[in-house]
This record gives structure tokens, C-alpha cells and sequence, in this order.
């Protein structure tokens, strides 16, 4: 630059300035434009899957979803690979826990980005993706293939009588006993006694303040009668069933029933204390059974469904995971051709033997090859076909942090049980009522 | 030019004046338009969102509303009590940081056969991934199989028994012990950066005039040394302000530990409440904010007066 060139007007400098400024402005209008111009797209108007569709598929299917521990989402890709010959697929991870995977799944779909034909989604994301308008309504796919899945598992996929994914493999909670020291449990009353009956005896479950409290608790409720959301999504919470199972839960940690360290434990220490032999019962998700097995336990031990609130049923709480069709896909028909192969009852049978996860179709339950590899498979059946899906709604993370706060509430005894019904009644109600 | 400055006030030396400020203005551009880009930006789009809100219920739909995110964090009673235990927690570890950090400085202060070694060993907690200590300290405290709880009721002292991560205000002093164990070593460096200026002189003067040792640490050592403690507590107390992993990890917020960023956190992520989640993170940055000026305001000015001093 010429320093001999005289200084540049004053006007210039405020010009300079203005353009700036005008950058600014239209760079934040741009922003905003992005976040909340776009036309409003919901559920009413999304595209539907063909089921036909997918056997005439061809080119490539990207899969997405959450780091791959057990091998099963890359292992199904493979085989579904090997057996189609026109279509493959490959399986993309796209976050290392499953909080992470949400958020880049949401991220993914909000850009409306074509990366990803199907997401592989936890049970509970179903409404809410459905409820943007992100997914591909899987109706007809699911009525086609009705028959080959656990009636359960498939409302797990359902948001305003709709379908919106097709379950892969589920999950249900399983109680673990020593059969040396303690009863089988029939009731949750017999269990919370007998677990009293001694020190050795004591029940541990996942009492930390995060989801796996939600699913505990609502495991007792649902078997106690009780609901949170009713068919047509009214709150009920405010109920006599949801202060028996508080109160029933509260008076197990006076009176030694369980520990007050369940307080802090999510599932990987639950098990751990469970492992050291000084407990009765435990309650947890199937692949614990091998664990367990590779433990001094391993003789000890015995697998039972979750037991029954006296006086009413067996219920549980669906876990598992299911399969959705990216509304952005630019491989419809692949995606449907893969659901097609990973929901047939002969690759269902794989997903139990190798890969260790619970089959959405009954049949497999029963197949002697997978009751080889897992012999608690009657039991898991069990649970899994009187589980229930956890609240349907697109709010239903704001709806499971009322339910586990206020639990914890009560349980850490810092609110009273009525304090508690009533604040999970309006906390449900506010995030409801959300925009 | 160097003719020219033999006339100071003189026309031309003004419109040189001029050209060459332009000239640093129009250098110095590029990397304004960088930093703008890169702080300016994104603090106002988040200012932005949060006089908005986002659908959860229907993608693409936004409404503005104002202050009224602002105004329903600040009447919510999670606000508040996050606000009350970041503080809470803040005070705690930072103190115990300087504290301990100071003594540490001193005794590594001292000349002795390993010294290098042993500083660069004293660093090692900083230099793991909080989440990690975290878990590690989550393990520690597990009743029944916990190190120290296991400790503790051997030797039956008190605690042993407790559910530590369970309880109120034993779930807080986990979380403060971890934080103190993890940042006091840098503390300690930045102290010890500020003892190696002080001259050996000044000592050796305290020692003439038959000044006692606790003498000389009080009235020599603290004094000239509160610039380094004054900085290290800036910026303990700017990190713990916004300490996010520590009650993640160890208590997912209960009994009395969450935290204004977890809060915002949770909002965002979890709930994808975008506006109200952008509310409470322009608050925690102004409670960040507004900490900092008021410690630069009070503790700043002694910087300065114990500079001239030293001058």
C-alpha cells in the first residue's frame, strides 16, 4: 500500500463501517432465515414407504446410527449384502453413546442431508423424528410384514396411528436371583420381602437420576396398573397406582429391601455390585446373562421375567431399537429391501445366537440353535410381549426428566410422595403444552 | 520521516498521523473480520435464538418472543438453584485451589535434588480428561467396593457407610475434592511462576533485619506474590463457573449438583429447546461476565498498585 497516498476521507471510515455492519445484519437474516423460515413440515405430511418397493431395489444403502459394540448393525449389513446381490449396504456409526448418536442423527435430519437412507433409533425417538416430518411413514411396510413381529415391539413405532419404523431387535428388563438364597420372584411384593429377609438378600435396579430410573419405575407402575399418558394422550400420572409405587419404592429403601446405593447406580454398576455376591436379586437387561455366566456366579444364578404387581399382571418397559427411513433418502427402495431382510424370522434367529440381542419375531424364541446360545430366551419372551412402550410423545425426553427427578425426589427423600405426583403431573403437563 | 518528526504539530505530520493509523486499521482488518467471524457471530446468533422459540412439536416453526425465555429462567426455581450450588461449588474449589496451589508452589520452590521431575509429575492430574477423572472418582466413593469408602470404614472413621453420591452435600464435596485434584496443580504452576520473580534479595534483606520465616511469608511472599494468585484465581473461578463434566458424570445433576451449564445443556440437547436453552447459556456467560469484570475491577487495581510498588 502506498503510504504517500493522502488519508482517506472521514466519510469513508463510517462507509466502511456501515458495510459491516450491513454484513452483519445480513449474515444474522441468513441465520435466522435457517432456523425459522422454512415452511412448517410435520408428521400429516410426510411420504410413505412402498413395501413393494424393495424388491426391485438396487445401488447403495447407507445405515446410521450409534457405535456398533455388538457387530450387529455391520454384521446385518453384510449378510443382507451377500443374500440381495443387487442392493449393498454398509453401516455407517455416527456417535459413540447413544445421546450422541441422537444428537447427530438430529442434526443430519434438520439439514435434511442425504448421507444416511435408514437410522437405526432408539424406541424412545420414534414420535419425536416422526413428529418433524423426518421420517418415512413405514404403515404399509409394517402391515405387510405384521405377522412375523411381536405385536409389543411394533408399537414402539407408533405415533398418531401411524407407523414409523420397523423394529430391529428389542429389549426388555430381566430380573437376575440367586436361587440358593432367594425365591423366584412371582410379585414384586414377595421380592421386596424376601430381599428384606436378609443382608445378603438386598435388591439392586438402576436408581441413579437418568432414564434407566424412568424405565424402572414405570416397569412397576405399568404392572401396578398405572400409566402416564393415556390412548389419547391425556396425563393420568396423578394416580393411586403412582403413589403405591412410590411409596412401595421408598419404604424398600428404609426398611433394607434395597440399598441406598442404588441411588447412584445406572447399569454397569448395578451389575458390578450384583457381582460381588451380596445381593439377591438384580434387575437388568439381557446381556448381563453373559456376564454374569463369567462370574463365580455363574452356578448360582437364575433369570426370571419381571414379576407382577399383586393383584394385577406381569408388564415392563420396551427397550430395543428400530429401523427408519430418512425422509431425505435418495434409496427409498433399498432401505425397504434391507428392513425386508433384517426383520425376516430366519436373520432374527442370527440376531439372537450371534449377536446376543432379544428377536422381534416370536419364532425365534423357541428355535433350538438360539435357546443353545441363550437359554433364558422363554423368559425373555416373556418380559418382552407384556412390556409396554414407554409415554408416545415428541416431548417425551422433557416428560421422562419429570418422571426421573421427582422419583429420585422421593426416593433420596428430599419430597414427599404427594409433592412428587403432583409436580410430575405439572411438569408432564407444561412440557406437553410445549410449542 | 525522520526530518518530518523535527516538526511535531506540523501539517503534514498530522495527515501522516492520519494515513498511517488507516494504514494499521486497514492491516489489522483482516483479522478484526476474523475475530468478529469467529466471537462476535456466534454470540449473536445465540443472542438471536434466544429471543426466539423453536418448535419441538413442528420442524421449521419459530416465533419471536422477546425476553420472555430470559424472563421464565429467571422466575424458575431450576435456575436459581443451579445458580446457588455453581457458586457454591465455585467457592469451594477455588479456595482449596489457591490454598493448596500456594503451598504447593512453595514446596516446589525449593531447591532440591529432583525438582524437575517432581513438577512435571505434579501436572499429570491436569493433564487427564476430567471425564475420566471423573469415573475414577465415581469408583472411589462406590459404597461397599469404593477405595475410600472401603478406607474408611476399616479404620472406622465416619463416612464409610455413606452413600456418597447419593446424599446431599457429600455429593457436592465429591465433586469440589475432584475438581481440587485435578486443577490444583495448575494453580500451583502459575503461583510458582509468580514466586521464581521475586528477587532473593528481598529476602535476604528480611533475613538481616532478623525477620522470622512465618514473618517473611506473610509480609513478604504473599503480598509480591498476589498478582500470580489474583490471575489464578481468574481463571479457576471462570472455568468452575461453567463446570459442566464433573456433576455429568458423578450425578447427573441430583441431589443439589447440577449446574447452570448442565441446565442449558440439558434444555438444548436433551430437550431441543432451542431458545430457552440459548436464554440460560447467554446467562451463565453473564454471570461469567459480569465475575470477571468485578474481579478485574477490585483485584485488577492491585495488580497495578503492586506493579508500581515493585517499580
Amino acid at each position: 500500500m502506498d503510504l504517500n497516498r493522502p488519508a482517506l476521507p472521514l466519510q469513508n471510515k463510517a462507509r466502511n463501517r456501515k458495510a459491516l455492519a450491513a454484513t452483519a445484519v445480513a449474515a444474522a437474516l441468513l441465520l435466522s432465515a435457517c432456523g425459522g423460515g422454512a415452511a412448517p413440515q410435520g408428521a400429516e405430511k410426510a411420504a410413505a414407504a412402498d413395501p413393494a418397493s424393495g424388491a426391485n431395489a438396487s445401488g447403495a444403502v447407507n445405515i446410521c446410527g450409534v457405535k456398533d459394540a455388538s457387530g450387529i448393525y455391520k454384521g446385518t449389513a453384510e449378510a443382507f449384502t451377500k443374500a440381495n446381490g443387487k442392493v449393498t449396504a454398509k453401516y455407517t456409526e455416527i456417535g459413540a453413546t447413544t445421546d450422541e448418536a441422537r444428537t447427530q442423527i438430529v442434526q443430519r435430519l434438520e439439514g435434511k442431508s442425504t448421507e444416511c437412507d435408514l437410522f437405526v433409533t432408539d424406541v424412545i425417538w420414534t414420535s419425536e423424528f416422526a413428529s418433524q416430518g423426518w421420517l418415512l411413514d413405514q404403515t404399509k411396510l409394517v402391515e405387510a410384514n405384521k405377522d412375523r413381529l411381536i405385536p409389543s415391539t411394533v408399537e414402539t413405532t407408533k405415533y398418531q396411528d401411524k407407523y414409523w419404523g420397523s423394529p430391529f431387535f428389542t429389549n426388555a428388563g430381566l430380573i437376575y436371583y440367586q436361587k440358593d438364597k432367594v425365591a423366584k420372584p412371582e410379585s414384586w411384593q414377595q421380592l421386596y420381602a424376601e430381599a428384606a429377609k436378609a443382608p445378603g438378600n438386598g435388591y439392586v435396579y438402576q436408581g441413579k437420576q437418568y432414564e434407566g430410573l424412568t424405565v424402572n419405575f414405570l416397569e412397576m407402575l405399568y404392572s401396578a396398573g398405572g400409566e402416564v399418558l393415556n390412548d389419547q394422550g391425556d396425563v393420568k400420572i396423578d394416580s393411586k397406582e403412582t403413589r403405591d409405587v412410590l411409596n412401595f419404592m421408598s419404604d424398600g429403601l428404609k426398611n433394607g429391601s434395597a440399598d441406598r446405593a442404588v441411588l447412584t447406580y445406572n447399569e454397569d454398576p448395578a451389575r458390578l455390585a450384583y457381582e460381588s455376591g451380596d445381593f439377591g436379586y438384580q434387575r437388568n437387561w439381557p446381556h448381563v446373562y453373559r456376564l454374569l455366566n463369567a462370574t463365580p456366579l455363574a452356578s448360582s444364578f437364575a433369570v426370571a421375567p419381571l414379576p407382577a404387581w399383586e393383584g394385577g399382571k406381569a408388564s415392563g418397559v420396551l427397550g430395543g431399537w428400530n429401523l427408519a427411513i430418512s425422509a431425505h433418502s435418495t434409496n427409498q427402495a433399498g432401505a425397504v429391501a434391507f428392513i425386508d431382510f433384517a426383520t425376516t424370522p430366519d436373520w432374527q434367529k442370527h440376531v439372537a445366537m450371534d449377536y446376543s440381542q432379544a428377536p422381534v419375531n416370536e419364532a425365534a424364541y423357541s428355535d433350538a440353535a438360539v435357546l443353545q446360545k441363550m437359554p433364558f430366551a422363554a423368559e425373555l419372551l416373556a418380559s418382552v410381549k407384556g412390556a409396554k412402550p414407554r409415554p408416545i410423545s415428541p416431548v417425551y425426553p422433557q416428560i421422562s426428566q419429570a418422571i426421573y427427578k421427582n422419583v429420585y425426589a422421593v426416593l433420596s427423600g428430599t419430597a414427599s410422595t404427594e409433592e412428587a405426583v403432583k409436580k410430575m403431573a405439572d411438569e408432564i403437563t407444561t412440557a406437553k403444552a410445549s410449542f | 520521516m525522520a526530518l518530518k518528526t523535527l516538526h511535531p504539530g506540523g501539517k503534514t505530520q498530522s495527515g501522516r498521523d492520519r494515513a498511517e493509523r488507516k494504514l494499521a486499521f486497514r492491516m489489522t482488518a483482516p483479522s478484526l473480520v476474523i475475530m468478529a467471524l469467529v466471537a462476535a457471530v456466534p454470540i449473536g446468533y445465540a443472542i438471536w435464538l434466544s429471543l426466539n422459540q423453536y418448535s419441538v412439536r413442528t420442524a421449521g416453526l419459530s416465533r419471536f418472543v422477546g425476553l420472555e425465555n430470559y424472563i421464565n429462567a429467571l422466575a424458575s426455581q431450576e435456575w436459581w438453584a443451579a445458580f446457588g450450588q455453581t457458586f457454591l461449588f465455585a467457592g469451594l474449589s477455588v479456595s482449596l485451589e489457591l490454598i493448596l496451589g500456594t503451598a504447593m508452589a512453595l514446596l516446589l520452590n525449593l531447591a532440591f535434588k529432583g525438582r524437575a521431575v517432581l513438577r512435571t509429575v505434579v501436572l499429570l492430574p491436569y493433564a487427564i480428561i476430567t471425564v475420566v477423572s471423573a469415573i475414577t472418582w465415581q469408583t472411589m466413593f462406590q459404597p461397599h467396593m469404593g477405595l475410600v469408602t472401603n478406607v474408611l470404614s476399616t479404620l472406622g472413621l465416619p463416612g464409610g457407610d455413606v452413600v456418597w453420591l447419593g446424599e446431599h452435600g457429600y455429593a457436592m464435596a465429591v465433586i469440589v475434592m475432584a475438581d481440587v485434584w485435578k486443577t490444583t496443580p495448575f494453580a500451583a504452576l502459575i503461583i510458582l511462576a509468580g514466586l521464581q520473580v521475586i528477587s532473593a534479595e528481598t529476602y535476604e534483606a528480611a533475613e538481616l533485619d532478623g525477620a522470622s520465616k512465618w514473618q517473611t511469608f506473610v509480609n513478604i511472599t504473599l503480598p509480591l506474590l498476589r498478582p500470580a494468585i489474583v490471575l489464578a484465581a481468574i481463571f479457576r473461578t471462570m472455568d468452575a463457573l461453567r463446570v459442566f463434566d464433573l456433576p455429568f458424570v458423578l450425578t447427573r445433576g441430583a441431589n443439589g449438583t447440577e449446574s447452570m451449564s448442565m441446565l442449558a445443556y440439558t434444555q438444548l440437547r436433551e430437550n431441543r429447546l432451542v431458545g430457552e436453552g440459548s436464554a440460560l447459556s447467554i446467562l451463565t456467560f453473564l454471570t461469567v461476565m459480569v465475575v470477571s469484570v468485578i474481579y478485574v475491577r477490585f483485584a485488577g487495581g492491585n495488580i497495578r498498585d503492586v506493579a508500581k510498588e515493585e517499580q
